[in-house]
Formats: C-alpha cells, structure tokens, sequence
C-alpha cells in the first residue's frame, strides 16, 4: 500500500466514523469513494428478523442513476441469491426490462452483509452502462460491503445500548422510589420504638424530665408517620389520577383570606400581609387549592419562623399570578430544581419534621388546574413561591 | 477506664437515643453526624467502638467502614434503615463486625454493644488507630485517602491508590505480580502482567524521586515488589 492511498483511506475514516447518525455515516462512505469507484445505485437489503423477508433500509441513487430512482426492486433477486449462496456475485450486463440505451445495460454486483458475525443482509451496487467493472472496482467495492455491515452493527448496538439505559433508569427509579418508602417510614418508626423501648428498659431509671422528653418524641413521631401516610395516599392517587376534582367557579382571594384565618388561628404569631388587585373568580377546585396555600403556609411557619408572609395577587393575560413571600433562611440555589420533587428534602433540613411530600402534592394539584408553580429565593433572604393559574381554566 | 463509643448518624433524634442508652452503661460517647467528620472524630481520641449509620450526606457508612478499615481495626457496628440482605452483607463484607436493623429495641442495641466489645476484647494499640502511614518522604492519610511526597500532595487514581495500599498493609513483605493483580484487579486479571509493569510504573513516577532508584516501591527480580522496612 503506498503512503497516498494510506492517506486517503485514513481521511475518509476519519470523515466516516465521525458521523453518528448510520445513514449519514453511509451516505459520505459511498462519496468519498466515488472517485475511485463509480455506480449509480446502491442498496443495502437486511434480513427481518420476524418474517424472513427482505427488507430495503438504505438506498441512494446517484450520478446517471437519479433518472432510474428509487426502483429499488432490480437488486431484489440478486440479493437474495448472495444472501443464499453467502458469496460476492458479479452479474453484468444485464438487460433491465422496459429500460432501452444505457440504462438496459445494468453491471450488477452483490455482496453478502455480516453482521455481529451472523449473514443477514446483502449489499448492491448497479451501474448502468460500461465500463465492466475490473478488479480495483470489485476490491473496492467488497471494502464498502464490509464496512457498511459495520456501520449497521455499529447502529444495532448503539439502539441497544439506548433501550438498556432506559430500562436501567426506570429499574433505578423503582429501586430509588421503594428504599425511599421504607427509610422513610422506618425512621419515625425507629424512634417510637426506640425511645419505647427506652422507656421500658427494666435495668434504669429515667429522670421526670427524661421521661417526658421521650414520651415528646414518641408523640411526635407517631404524628409524622400518620402525616407521611396521609401524603404518601394522597400523592399516590394524585400520581394515578384517581383524584377527583371538583370543579366549579372560585373567588382565589377570598379562598386564601380563608386559609390565612385558619392558619392565624393555630399560628397567631404568623403575620400575614395582603396585597390583593380584584381578580376574576376561575374555575378551580376549592378544596384542593386550599390545600395548597395551607402547605405553602405551614411551610413559611416551619421554614421561616417569626418572619412573616407577605401575599400578593395580580391578573395579567388571562392569568392570575399569586406570590407566597417570606423572609426567612432561603433555600440553596443548587436545591431549588428539586424542591417540587417526590420525597425531596434539602439535604441538612433536620432540625424541622417533614415528609418531603408537600410541595410534590402542591405541584400536582396546580399542574392539575392546568397551572404552574414555582420557586424564587436568596439565599439569607427568602423564598417567594410563585404560583399562575389560568383565569379560563377548565371547561 | 470506661469504653468510649463514636455514634455516627445524621438524625439528632438518633444520636439521642443512643447516647442517653449508653450513658446509663456507663460507656463514654462521641458523635458525628455525617461520615467526614466521624473520621475526623475518630483519629482525634481512642475509641472502642463505632455504631455507624449507613444513610448520611457527604460521605456514608459503607465509606467510612471502608476507610476505617484500611487503618484501624476498631470494631464496628452497622446501623441500617434497610434490612435488605445485600445490605447487611455489603456491611459485614466491608470489615464491619456485625449491624443492628432499624428499628430496634433499646435493650437490644445495648445486648449487641456488651457482646462485639466482649469479642474484641482487644487492647488499644492492636486497634492501633495508625492515621497517618509515613514512609521516607512519602506520607498517607488513610482516613482522607491523601498522599504527599514531601510537602506535595500526590494525585492518584482509585487503582493506583489500591495498589499502594498493598504494600503500605505488607511493608517489608515480597508480592507476587499474581498477588498483586488478584487483590488489586480481580482474579481474572491475576495473569496479566503487563498491566501491573505499567501501573508500578506509574506509581513510581509519582511518588520517587528517581523513578529508576525506587525507595517506596522496590523489584525483587523474579520473586516479586516489596515496600521496604526501612528507607533503603
């Protein structure tokens, strides 16, 4: 082999192996060879793995070819004859029926494909009119032949590869979903038990104080887990769709006056400012928008304590635009694509009981009213959860 | 001289519970709540025990069993919300001396304490909380996984590392190039030599001053590689 052929072969492997996608990478192999090698149809036929049959999955006419395009069906049965007999057939010429001239003069050649080492396809040229082909063409050729089974295996392992990673991801998201479940419930359960189991020890004796803290504990941890099930029901039938919603007009302001009355009741020390524009009634489910503000209120109480919550309502363009501020720690910027996140907790936020299924309920239920909400925050500053809804939600 | 016991959990209603159980055992207790600083924790004093919780932010149990390992022998119990027995198993595997489900019993967790100190039993300095690994001017932090020679910190790969501490747990000791490749590579490896040859190789430019007079990391021709007792 001289240095100049070396250098050209390396160039177009190069060229070739860089594209991703299999037709692209087939389409500049049969280019950049054209020079050395002329034909004016090429298809590549494959073996369906079901019927047996042949199938066409690439094709190109090129050069005097275009004019005979895309009738695919004169390398049929020379295809199947290099598939049979597994060898390399040179047929020329051979006189294509209905076709006068040159192009009733078709110099045919056919490779068999093999592809991960199994014969499943067949390759072939067509070349209308002279010259015959001479043995350069026919090595040439067969180096094509070759490297297109190549590039189709390359295709067959990268699809398999893609459909392994999906799989492997849905598989790691059950596994995630489950060891989550279980730790979760686990540790409330872990502390009832423990500390019980404390408190029952026949070998000590718990000073008042002790004791009481426990029982504290026991208390409540046996609330957070009837809480984490109440959550994990509701964002269960909510991840179903067998939630209900009822819908029917709703005044947003009045809605969110009523929750903050009933949150001032339990939490007096909670400030809470209105800055309300009048706004069209929507149609929305009541009960479950309250339990959204409610969440977003017991959040700020949790989150925030002793800062206040600022809330303030706008229409714009068929929407209206509801903003929950407060001024208190703030979350992380890098947590905050997450916090809407099934059992999503901020990594360090222990010193507040949580399920980490609040926001992921808010968010569904919003989602639900065709809406969207989301997070702003500085850190040190505050959070302000903003949600939108549509003013025309829900014919 | 009471036991002292290093908890390692990131849930404060968890450190509670253990430490207040221990206490009235008359046991001293250590805390941390995720698995850097238990390391940290556990070269600054003598510890006797380590309970250790396998869920933690930065760095979790089976990580820090995996890094106490590579120095101390302490005996270790595993805490684990997961029952699953790969779980357990990856634990035991790992060098921890036994492990306790979530959730258990306070009378239990006490039992399972008396009884891994009672089979420990073992004087402080076999426990030998040897940290630091100092051999001429090559040291090793095995609690942090860092390498200095001289005052310069060394980068190395996972493999690399695993490869020195071969040698590091076997100074003085001749091993063979199947040794090596078994406990570094894998079984299947155990033959193939040119992967080791490259490896010291790059070991050597790393931590000699002379990659072709090796200190650290010396051939014994035809028998095997072997760190030296004392600086050649």
């Amino acid at each position: 082999m001289d240095l100049n052929t070396l250098s050209i072969l390396h160039d177009i492997f190069q060229e070739v192996q860089r594209k991703v996608d299999w037709r692209t990478a087939l389409d500049t192999l049969f280019v950049s060879l054209r020079n050395s090698f002329v034909f004016d149809n090429v298809a590549i036929y494959l073996e369906d793995p079901h019927t047996k049959g042949l199938d066409v999955v690439y094709a190109r006419a090129a050069g005097r070819g275009k004019t005979a395009e895309a009738d695919v069906a004169w390398g049929q049965s020379l295809a199947t004859e290099a598939i049979t007999k597994g060898v390399m057939i040179l047929l020329e010429p051979k006189h294509v029926t209905g076709k006068t001239g040159r192009l009733g003069m078709a110099h045919l050649l056919a490779f068999p494909l093999y592809i991960g080492s199994k014969l499943s396809g067949a390759l072939v040229f067509i070349r209308f009119g002279g010259p015959e082909y001479s043995e350069l063409h026919i090595q040439i050729a067969s180096l094509q032949a070759f490297w297109a089974a190549a590039l189709i295996e390359r295709r067959d392992l990268q699809e398999a590869r893609a459909e392994l990673n999906s799989v492997q991801r849905q598989m790691r998201l059950q596994d995630d979903f489950v060891s989550t479940i279980s730790h979760e419930l686990r540790t409330p359960l872990g502390f009832i038990k423990g500390y019980s189991t404390s408190l029952l020890r026949e070998d000590t004796v718990w000073d008042n104080a002790t004791q009481r803290e426990f029982l504290n504990i026991i208390d409540e941890e046996a609330d957070r887990l009837t809480r984490l099930i109440e959550d994990m029901l509701e964002s269960a039938r909510l991840q179903s769709k067998t939630l209900q919603f009822k819908f029917s007009p709703v005044r947003i302001d009045a809605l969110v006056r009523d929750v903050a009355a009933r949150i001032n009741v339990h939490h007096p020390e909670l400030e809470i400012a209105f800055d309300f524009q009048p706004l069209p009634p929507i149609r929305g489910d009541g009960t479950r928008l309250s339990q959204v503000f409610e969440n977003l209120f017991s959040n700020a109480v949790k989150y925030a304590p002793a800062s206040g919550i600022a809330i303030c309502m706008r229409s714009a363009a068929n929407k209206i635009r509801i903003t929950f501020s407060d001024k208190g720690e703030g979350i992380p910027e890098d947590y905050l694509p997450f916090v809407f996140e099934r059992f999503y907790r901020v990594p360090g936020e222990r010193t507040v009981t949580g399920t980490g299924l609040g926001l992921y309920i808010c968010k569904q239920i919003i989602m639900a009213h065709h809406g969207n909400i989301w997070v702003e925050s500085v850190l040190g500053e505050g959070a302000t959860f903003v949600i939108e809804l549509p003013v025309e939600s829900m014919r | 001289m009471p036991k002292r016991i290093l908890i390692v959990d990131d849930e404060p209603r968890y450190l509670r519970l253990l430490e207040a159980n221990l206490r009235t055992e008359g046991y001293e207790v250590a805390t941390a709540q995720d698995g850097v600083q238990a390391l940290d924790v556990f070269s600054a004093q003598p510890i006797d025990l380590v309970l250790l919780d396998v869920m933690m932010p930065r760095l979790d149990g089976f990580g820090v069993c995996q890094r106490l390992r590579e120095f101390s022998n302490v005996p270790i119990v595993i805490l684990t919300a997961r029952g699953e027995e790969q779980d357990r198993v990856r634990g035991l595997d790992l060098g921890a001396d036994d492990y306790l489900v979530k959730p258990f019993s306070a009378t239990e967790l006490l039992a399972r304490v008396r009884a891994v100190l009672r089979r420990a039993h073992t004087p402080t300095e076999v426990t030998g909380q040897a940290r630091f690994f100092v051999h001429g001017d090559l040291k090793i932090d095995f609690a942090r996984a860092e390498v200095w020679r001289g005052e310069e910190p060394v980068s190395l790969s996972a493999t690399e590392y695993r490869l020195l501490l071969q040698f590091t747990h076997h100074v003085g000791k001749i091993l063979t190039s199947e040794d090596l490749l078994t406990s570094v590579w894998g079984a299947e490896y155990k033959n193939d030599k040119e992967i080791l040859w490259v490896s010291i190789a790059r070991l050597r430019q790393k931590l000699e001053s002379d990659a072709h007079a090796p200190h650290h990391i010396v051939t014994r021709s035809g028998l095997g590689y072997l760190m030296p007792p004392v600086e050649a």
